[in-house]
């Protein structure tokens, strides 16, 4: 397999097209809270978290398959951060943004011992990590154990621009996200996190430098979620330890992942308006919504693992988006043979 | 005006924009305009489902009494308004809760507000309707979980405009507690037990100093976790000490874990006063403690012994009770008049706005407030922080009744806080057996 002419082979006609269509398509979407009504401007700004959560899941799971629970850590520690930094003067936009990053940096003494833990292992030391940087929280004052705190420093603004400036932030965040995952996944490290999924001793063995490669994702990842907890805390105000750092956030990223489909670029961004759609629609039956939000899952789990874009994919021949390495590979090298 | 301005270029937009853009917008404005009408829009959010519902279990009731009372609608500065309830269930969630608080402001587009019950309830909904510009009154849950539990500080001014709280406070526990523990003798041996959370800690704070100035010897457990199913280490602490009152604020499933544990390990048998806040609040809970619920104290932000008449239905207290048993055939319980009193507020506030339709009229009758409620006296000009009435506890005991409709009963034992209550019967001391 000659890697040159791989490369020449990635952009195809229909990835080009997908590209400019979603340039249109965002700003579209940019220029939206001018003429959309302030309800439709809240919900869409959940949409772009939940894509946000779903995309970030993929990468960790998908593409390199460190199997997280504990990306609630993230998505919490960066509300948190947003009231700490508020608290010690900064302005509150600036302080959403900057959380993320320190959430972001955190992240790495975290990657120092959760990356040393494979599978299952790895998934239970998430949850706790989770966990006890939950309970470090509520030892702060600000916080008073369950008590919470709310960002009120943001009521300074008027609600229309507020909630405005919170959508754009939230599109912003998304799209530069999916944009920072394309690039990242067609790049080197791409193409080592999914060698390191696959067989991560084979991967060695070949020169991919294991850690480093699951500590790039790890922590691109941790951003990313810490990014959707930034912009949650600005669309909810409300900071409840138990709430931010609630292993729901998790959950929804699953589900998203495994109805959209894994391992594919487009999959999650299909399972997060799924999940939306069906929590606008029937998340007012409670219990029996959960219920059959699990029974879905369990579906997809035994019929359709590849998800809906798996099927879609099957049926139409191909991605919309070429990643260049996944599946393309097969047809190349047989041309190759 | 703002928005009106607003809604006029945004159909200035819509104009010259996609027919789908219109075709989605399309039924806000619709909306809207029947909104602008002569209806009172006001939005309802509680705990109906999940394992918080049982706050919800009066609301029926409530709400049919309500619709009834104001049926003719209510007249307010020379006009008559029809008024109409929007509910909202938070399921037990406070990202749900939020959810639906923003979908009464920007959707339903009402004028009012009204939430009760549990910190978890409140603060999301709250924060929601102070974010969005919208009046918003709440009650049931100590006042400083919700004042200083969304960021207000402590002799800084208030940072909230829009949302308004009535409630007992953390700070009125120690003076019931006080007078209710003096009626028996002990040996003012006190053993908390008192959670790491909102209410845990914001009762650490201020009652336990209380408590040791008024004579009593306090050991603290120290802050557990909301959840833990073993309490050797609490309890065996209390008998060294040799406690003879016990004071907890429990997450309510953890209260028959540490009592029973209690009576195994021959602790209950020492117990004179099982004082407990949070738990309790319903008869069904002492019912599945069978022997061990009976002469449990507690205390109570309602009680149909209260005296008070609730403005909009014209109901007294005991009939509230009794209206409740016979509708729901279930034992009355502090629901049903915090209920009751968190809409005689919310009316009354209406009522004084001059305009209801005005959301910043609303929120300043809101600020100065002042109304009879079946509660009591609503009173917000008289703190005790800017935005929170307080509205006082009794102390009660449950004793088991024989020949009662249910096995259970409440009886006011201390109105040190609440003098208008009559006292019903004397605190017992908690015998095992």
């Amino acid at each position: 397999m000659s890697i040159s002419r791989f490369q020449y082979e990635r952009w195809t006609p229909a990835g080009l097209s997908t590209v400019w269509t979603s340039c249109v398509i965002l700003a579209a979407l940019a220029v939206a809270p001018l003429v959309l009504p302030a309800t439709a401007v809240e919900k869409l700004t959940t949409l772009w978290i939940y894509i946000l959560l779903a995309v970030v899941w993929n990468l960790l799971a998908g593409f390199a398959g460190l199997v997280s629970v504990g990306q609630q850590a993230f998505f919490g520690l960066s509300a948190y951060l947003t009231l700490r930094l508020v608290e010690w003067g900064l302005n509150p936009w600036l302080a959403l943004v900057g959380a993320a990053f320190i959430a972001g940096a955190i992240a790495i003494p975290i990657s120092l011992y959760a990356l040393k833990l494979k599978a299952g292992e790895f998934a239970i030391a998430t949850w706790v990590i989770a966990e006890v940087v939950r309970i470090c929280v509520m030892f702060d004052p600000l916080v008073q154990g369950d008590t919470g705190n709310s960002l009120i420093a943001l009521n300074a603004y008027a609600p229309d621009f507020r909630r405005d400036v919170t959508y754009w932030l939230g599109l912003v965040a998304m799209a530069g996200f999916l944009v920072l995952t394309f690039r990242v996944l067609r790049s080197k490290i791409g193409s080592a996190a999914q060698a390191v999924r696959d067989d991560e001793e084979a991967a060695l063995s070949v020169g991919v430098s294991v850690m480093q490669t699951k500590r790039i994702i790890f922590v691109l990842a941790a951003f990313g979620t810490a990014l959707a907890g930034s912009i949650w805390l600005a669309s909810a105000i409300t900071f409840l330890p138990r709430t931010n750092f609630g292993v729901q956030w998790t959950v929804f990223m699953l589900f998203m992942v495994l109805v959209g489909g894994l391992r594919t670029f487009e999959g999650p961004i299909l399972g997060a308006l799924i999940f939306f759609v069906l929590q606008e629609s029937f998340s007012s039956y409670g219990v029996w919504y959960l219920f059959g939000l699990g029974f879905i899952a369990i579906v997809f789990a035994l019929a359709l693992p590849d998800g809906l874009w798996g099927l879609i994919r099957q049926k139409r021949g191909g991605d919309l988006l070429p990643m260049g390495t996944l599946l393309k590979q097969a047809p190349i090298e047989n041309e190759a043979s | 005006m703002s928005r009106l301005v607003n809604s006029l270029t945004r159909r200035t937009l819509l104009k010259s924009t996609a027919g789908v853009a219109a075709a989605l917008a399309a039924p806000a404005f619709v909306r809207n305009a029947i909104a602008a009408g002569e209806t009172i829009n006001i939005g309802w959010i509680n705990a109906r489902s999940g394992p918080l519902s049982p706050f919800a279990e009066a609301d029926e009731y409530v709400l049919g009494l309500v619709n009834a009372a104001l049926k003719g609608g209510v007249e307010i500065g020379g006009k008559t308004y029809a008024v109409n309830f929007v509910l909202k269930d938070t399921q037990s969630d406070p990202v749900t809760g939020s959810k639906v608080a923003k979908e009464l402001i920007s959707a339903d587009k009402v004028d009012l507000v009204m939430t009760s019950s549990t910190p978890e309830t409140i603060n999301p909904v709250a924060d929601a309707c102070e974010a969005g510009a919208m009046p918003c009154l709440s009650t049931v849950a100590p006042w400083e979980a919700v004042y200083f539990g969304r960021g207000a500080k402590p002799g800084a001014p208030s940072p909230f405009k829009w949302t308004y709280h009535f409630s007992f406070g953390a700070s009125d526990f120690a003076a019931v507690y006080i007078d209710q523990w003096a009626k028996i003798a002990t040996n003012k041996k006190v053993g908390v037990l008192l959670p790491n959370d909102a209410d845990g800690n914001a009762i650490r704070a201020v009652m336990i100093p209380a408590l040791q100035k008024a004579g009593f010897t306090v050991t603290d457990a120290g802050p557990y976790e909301n959840g833990i199913t073993d309490f050797s280490a609490q309890i065996s602490t209390f008998m060294n000490a040799g406690v003879e009152i016990v004071n907890s604020f429990p997450f309510p499933p953890d209260f028959p874990v540490f009592w029973r544990q209690a009576a195994q390990k021959g602790f209950a048998q020492q117990v004179k006063i099982m004082q407990i806040a949070k738990a309790g609040l319903f008869e069904v809970e002492m019912e599945a403690m069978g022997d061990l619920g009976n002469g449990i104290a507690s205390g109570a932000y309602w009680h149909r012994a209260y005296p008070f008449v609730s403005p909009v239905t014209g109901k007294k207290c005991d009939e509230l009770a009794d209206g409740f048993e016979k509708a729901t055939g279930k034992p009355w319980s502090q629901q049903v008049g915090a209920q009751m009193a968190l809409f005689d507020a919310a009316i009354g506030a209406l009522k004084a706005s001059g305009n209801p339709k005005d959301k910043a009229a609303v929120a300043a009758a809101l600020s100065k407030l002042k109304v009879e409620t079946a509660t009591g006296l609503v009173d917000f000009t008289a703190g005790p922080v800017p935005n929170c009435a307080a509205t006082g506890l009794v102390g009660t005991q449950w004793l088991k009744k024989d020949g009662g409709k249910f096995p259970f009963t409440l009886e006011v034992t201390s109105n040190v806080l609440v003098p208008k209550v009559p006292l019903t019967a004397p605190l017992k001391p908690f015998e095992l057996g």
